[in-house]
């Protein structure tokens, strides 16, 4: 377990950065694709755009909430298991902080 | 005396610090805000490295966690919180303003390394952008070779213009005036002087140079 550690301690920001890239990727070709456009009936009438968006979201949101649980379970291995802890859930709250706008902003012009 | 030198150097037609229509605005705005913050952030954590240095004792009984708690967490975070804040609702504000296609467009096209500008009736201006004021205009980007950007700095933000697609960029000049535009990204050994004049007209003055225009392209067969 020693080597995975180390790697263990960027997990969480891993987790941020792909939903980074996941969110800015899909925003662009929603647009592109109009899906802003598509309401979605059995989704309350929610454009397709912000369903995706939103779905991206989640998915991130819950590697991050698992990556938290894992790594509280371990916390009391060593040196870095402890800081790989707290650097999870400080990933997960920059999550919500920079990408629970996916709720309400506006995503195409 | 230093800060005036340095400003001093943002002005002329292509100062984003004196912006001529409501986006450009925001984007000031929002450009004081994050400069204010930044060096207020700047000059904070600068006192305190510094009184770590000279009055360490004063630190000290502040308590360490104490410190790290405000300094590292409640601090950074009511600042950024209050950026994120201003930068989400100017860019709301921003997408909100260009949601109804305006009643003018000018398709604007770029190649290595000119700037072309074709308005309603068919004429065409190279470098040159005329602009009526008070109204808005939607610039219709798009490129014959490689990636190209749109900027005028003064009455909005950048937009890229891609070949084989359009974007829209909504301008809306708040008075008559002479501002300038560049390309913004690097397309090859001619970018940095692949520049554009904008002229900015009242609304009769703008129907008569389009009118002239028209009729120099036909003289000429441009």
């Amino acid at each position: 377990m020693r080597p995975r550690s180390i790697l263990l301690l960027g997990a969480g920001f891993t987790i941020w950065a792909s939903a980074f890239v996941a969110l800015y990727a899909m925003l662009s070709v929603g647009c592109r694709f109009g899906w802003h456009e598509v309401a979605l009936e059995g989704a309350g009438g929610l454009s397709l755009q912000r369903l995706q968006l939103v779905a991206i979201f989640l998915v991130h949101l819950a590697a991050g909430v698992a990556l938290v649980a894992l790594l509280r379970r371990w916390k009391d291995r060593g040196f870095l298991y402890p800081l790989a802890y707290v650097a999870a859930i400080a990933a997960l709250s920059a999550s919500v902080f920079s990408f629970g706008a996916v709720f309400f902003l506006s995503t195409c012009a | 005396m230093a800060g005036c030198l340095v400003l001093s150097a943002c002005s002329g037609p292509l100062s984003v610090l004196e912006p001529e229509s409501a986006s450009a605005r925001n984007a000031t705005t929002l450009w004081w805000v994050m400069a204010y913050a930044g060096t207020g952030i700047f000059m904070a954590t600068a006192s305190v490295l510094v009184l770590a240095v000279v009055r360490p004792s004063w630190l000290r009984a502040f308590g360490e966690a104490r410190l790290i708690l405000w300094g590292g967490l409640v601090i950074p975070l009511v600042l950024l919180a209050g950026l994120v804040a201003a930068a989400f609702a100017l860019g709301e504000r921003g997408i909100a303003a260009a949601r109804e296609p305006a009643a003018l467009r000018i398709e604007a096209v770029a190649r290595q390394w000119i700037w072309q500008f074709r308005y309603p009736g068919g004429h065409v201006t190279t470098n040159l952008l005329h602009l009526p004021a008070g109204r808005d205009v939607d610039i219709v980007l798009t490129s014959e070779d490689v990636i190209h950007s749109f900027w005028v700095p003064r009455l909005a933000g950048k937009l890229d213009a891609i070949p084989g697609h359009t974007n829209i960029l909504r301008l809306h000049a708040d008075r008559a005036g002479k501002y300038g535009g560049v390309c913004t990204e690097y397309c090859g050994i001619g970018h940095a002087p692949m520049r554009f004049d904008v002229e900015v007209h009242e609304e009769e003055a703008f129907r008569r140079i389009l009118a002239s225009e028209a009729a120099t392209a036909g003289e000429g067969g441009e």
